[in-house]
């Protein structure tokens, strides 16, 4: 698992290389998060085209990012899933709310 | 039906182990050329239910998990055990978005997915004696 990181204005873009599952989550949690508070910005894209497998540890770290992006007014959006992450993130109802 | 083939693992419930688990269910299972999606279906599966095994079973201690899949012509079967907490209330466990534990950012879909994206799902469970969830899924379009 890999994550990097670009800043687009107020958008700090998130890109996830790897699998996401309960084991690697933690980590990208606690990455992503340090990351965000860092860096001037209020939004965040995560880039999952590189993601080759999530599970619902998944569908929590987009939720919790979603929470805290949303308490400083700002969007999160994702791009690039997968067919198999989109059934997922439809399974949640959160895929409408991030597109 | 007699099965084509059968296998068992036990392995410790490190959560490096949920990546194990499901690279060898479907390694397993692809001896039966099934589509790739429904290969995929399975990982994720099998992954939801170590992982539940992991966190609420062991709740992160350390604990054996049996993980057996047994392979039909057409379809496989495949349980995932621990012998750890147990469940009080399987139903309310099974609820859509109800997690026991919220402050680890947990969706609450583990057991949904694993009812959604395979054909059955079946939860045995007993307070400090463990979990066992059986589940099967078609190899084929039906």
């Amino acid at each position: 698992m890999d994550v990097r990181f670009k800043r687009d204005g107020m958008t700090l873009i998130v890109t996830i290389e790897g699998e996401i599952d309960h084991h690697t989550s933690s980590l990208l949690k606690e990455k992503i998060d340090s990351r965000f508070i860092m860096e001037p910005v209020k939004n965040m894209i995560i880039d999952l085209s590189g993601v080759t497998f999530m599970d619902s540890a998944g569908i929590g770290l987009i939720m919790g990012r979603m929470k805290r992006v949303s308490s400083v007014g700002g969007k999160l959006s994702i791009r690039n899933p997968k067919p198999e992450i989109i059934k997922m993130l439809k399974m949640s109802n959160i895929y409408n709310l991030l597109n | 039906m007699q099965p084509v083939n059968r296998m068992r693992t036990e392995f410790i419930s490190k959560s490096v182990n949920e990546g194990f688990a499901r690279v060898v269910a479907a390694s397993f299972v692809a001896q039966a050329d099934p589509p790739i999606d429904i290969l995929a279906d399975i990982r994720t599966a099998v992954s939801e239910a170590v992982t539940n095994a992991i966190i609420h079973g062991y709740e992160e201690k350390e604990g054996i998990i049996v993980m057996e899949c047994i392979l039909y012509n057409d379809h496989v079967e495949i349980t995932i055990e621990d012998f750890g907490k147990g469940i009080e209330d399987i139903e309310k466990a099974r609820t859509p978005l109800y997690t026991s534990k919220p402050e680890l950012e947990r969706s609450g879909m583990g057991f949904t997915i694993m009812e959604t994206f395979m054909d059955s799902l079946r939860v045995e469970s007993a307070p400090g004696k463990g979990t066992k969830v059986h589940m099967t899924k078609q190899l084929e379009y039906r």
